[in-house]
């Protein structure tokens, strides 16, 4: 873990690809698929070993995998021709995710994983999911519960606050939206689109976790089998796409389901919400996630293809993060004023590269956005990613 | 005001705390976040229903308008009063904005004297709005403060569990004796706020103690409805009689109660594994 946060971003993934490959020639195809069968392969050796999982057209390679529990890479290859995601579920909660791999190429993600039964995604969203075993160590036995539990109470049920206050508003934007596009009234429902968006950024953190919800809620058309036509391609990109997109010739008839589906979605997401258990570590670790996810798949292409708002969503990413750094800051800084200093810098760095994006009439266009700036928040994203990797160490929870 | 609260929640505490201390150790669960975030949302409506009604009483009081005043007094201090155990995490604030005269050296004439209390007694006292525009102005403004602070504040879990406990000893401390609102004798206002307040504190955690200890639930739930019903016989209008209309068996019975609802409210912390 220490290891991996110190590394700067991009060359732990290119050095284990490598180291990997090597292997992969060395043990031969044979050999490759009894052991993963078995207990997985690794690629590298120690702390920084990662097990290595293909992801083809149609599949992961093996699809069935089985690691110890504890802090677990897996370099994941993508050997299809286009870009993926891949994630570790445990029912319907995501407990990792990398987007956007692009074709050819390899990425480390790492998850704490306790012993149980876990899916992976492979891929497109219509592909069968692997399944990925993850057995008991001494270690994961004798994991204690943190001993600081309860400086950890109040801070976890702010959050909750949080995503409940949140979450709420969330829903009414969306009834609002839902009931413009009822009535026809589509410039109004363009006017509406991105500020019901916002809410739904602010806990992308939490609300990641549910991978079915986000499926239908914020799917990708790029990650769709059909794209744009594809039944699954619905939620929020879908109104998008209908608003400010191609779909717009068709009017409001199509749109009018696809509203009334994501009302419905946003209000399970709530009960979801609430019915959330989260324990200390998940706040840092799920702010790391969203920051890193920012950073590698979000900045550098796009999501909002067809109205362009990312900065704004970017912004409201951003605040939910804050929400959990202004949370944690007073524990770290406790422990470990350094960790503290750095995380609130690079908060500070990272507000500012999106500010600077903001003009007098509000942020341009994302295809407006170059690829010098998308580095620049991409960098300050990423910096602020390794940052929030180190509070759960630096608080005993790692 | 201060220190008679801290002395009765110290003998307390000693009181019942220590028979406590020599059972098994008990660790916080997890199971309090989702209490503690409910709670969080009840006080923040709380402080947003103190500002909205601080807004009107303040404007009547400077457009002069005395008998409209004194009418939203107390219906106004309510919502502090049920809040009080995260009021009272901003000393400054809870003495601006809470204060008694006893509090100060020179009392009434004291220029420290500020808040709901400087306030009822210019209404009552004087009988008068005079000169009390920069004392609205200010209590305003400390209340506003005050929903400020609490906006991005994680509650902590022992002072919210612990403060059931000091409710009800505010109560038996100063409730009961009507010397809170001693212009106005809206005593009675105060006193549901409180016990509405603790046993807002109680319903949450209540499934947390319940599995372990389901006659001590059973016993404090029995004692908050003694409270209310007794309370329910001065309700009048949108509130409550004057302090002076409780009889002196109500009061027996009342008192009775609390004490008993203070002293089990004082063990919450520890079966929570707050101590």
């Amino acid at each position: 873990m220490s290891e991996e946060a110190k590394a700067p971003g991009g060359r732990t993934p290119l050095r284990l690809a490598v180291l990997g490959s090597a292997l992969l020639a060395v043990a031969g195809a044979g050999a490759f698929y009894d052991a993963t069968l078995q207990r997985g392969t690794r690629a590298g050796s120690g702390a920084d070993g990662a097990y290595r999982v293909a992801i083809t057209a149609s599949a992961c390679e093996p699809n069935v995998l089985s690691v110890p529990a504890g802090r677990r890479a897996f370099a994941i290859d993508n050997r299809s021709d286009r870009p993926v995601e891949w994630e570790i579920l445990q029912g319907v909660m995501v407990v990792e995710e990398r987007e956007n791999i692009v074709p050819g190429l390899s990425q480390t993600v790492t998850a704490r994983l306790a012993p149980g039964d876990y899916e992976m995604t492979c891929g497109l969203l219509s592909n069968p999911r692997g399944r990925l075993h993850v057995t008991a160590t001494e270690a994961s036995a004798a994991a204690a519960v943190a001993p600081t539990l309860k400086a950890f109470i109040g801070p976890l049920s702010e959050y909750k606050v949080f995503l409940g206050l949140q979450g709420a508003e969330l829903l009414r934007r969306a009834r609002q939206l839902a009931a413009a596009i009822e009535a026809g009234d589509l410039a109004k429902a363009r006017t509406l689109y991105q500020p019901a968006r916002l809410p739904y950024e602010r806990i992308a953190a939490s609300a990641a976790r549910f991978a079915d919800l986000q499926d239908a809620i914020d799917p990708a058309a790029a990650y769709l089998a059909r794209r744009e036509q594809d039944p699954a391609f619905t939620g929020f990109h879908r109104l998008e796409y209908g608003l400010f997109g191609d779909g717009a010739a068709e009017g409001a008839a199509p749109l009018v389901p696809v509203a009334e589906r994501l009302v419905a979605d946003l209000s399970t997401l709530n009960e979801r919400l609430r019915a959330l258990t989260l324990t200390p570590a998940d706040l840092a670790d799920d702010a790391a996630r969203l920051a890193g996810q920012l950073a590698s798949a979000r900045i550098p292409a796009g999501e909002d293809r067809y109205a362009g708002g990312d900065l704004a969503d970017l912004e409201a990413g951003l605040a939910g993060i804050g929400k959990i750094v202004g949370l944690l800051e007073p524990l770290v800084r406790t422990t470990a004023p350094a960790v503290a200093d750095e995380l609130k810098s690079r908060e500070a760095v990272a507000e500012a590269a999106v500010r600077r994006l903001h003009g007098p009439d509000g942020f341009p266009s994302y295809d407006k956005v170059g690829a010098d700036d998308r580095r620049a928040l991409a960098a300050a994203f990423q910096a602020l990613a390794e940052s929030l990797k180190k509070l759960n160490p630096a608080m005993g929870l790692a | 005001m201060k220190l008679n609260r801290l002395l009765a929640g110290s003998a307390l505490a000693l009181a019942v705390g220590l028979p406590g201390l020599a059972a098994a150790k008990v660790e916080p669960s997890l199971e309090l976040v989702q209490p503690l975030a409910d709670y969080k949302i009840y006080i923040s409506e709380k402080l947003q229903k103190l500002v909205d009604d601080t807004t009107a009483f303040t404007a009547a009081i400077e457009a002069g308008e005395l008998d409209k005043a004194k009418a939203l007094y107390a219906p106004t201090r309510a919502s502090y009063e049920a809040v009080e155990p995260v009021a009272e995490l901003f000393g400054d604030l809870d003495a601006a904005i809470d204060a008694r005269a006893d509090d100060f050296e020179k009392r009434e004439k004291d220029p420290n004297f500020t808040g709901f209390h400087r306030l009822e007694y210019g209404l009552w006292e004087k009988d008068s709005t005079k000169g009390l525009a920069p004392v609205a102005d200010k209590l305003l403004a400390d209340v506003t403060e005050l929903q400020g602070r609490v906006v991005d504040l994680p509650l902590p879990p022992e002072k919210v569990v612990g403060g059931a406990a000091d409710l009800m000893n505010e109560v038996a401390a100063s409730k009961i004796s009507g010397e809170e609102d001693r212009y106005s004798h809206s005593d009675l206002w105060d006193f549901q706020a409180n016990v509405d307040g603790a046993e807002k504190i109680f319903e949450l955690v209540e499934p947390l103690v319940a599995k372990d200890d389901p006659a001590f639930v059973q016993r404090v739930s029995a004692n908050f409805k003694t409270v209310d019903d007794t309370l329910a016989k001065y309700r009048a209008g949108q509130g409550f009689e004057l302090y002076d209309k409780l009889s002196e068996s109500d009061r027996t019975v009342l008192s009775a109660a609390v004490n008993t609802l203070a002293e089990d409210l004082a063990t919450l912390r520890g079966k929570l594994g707050l101590n």
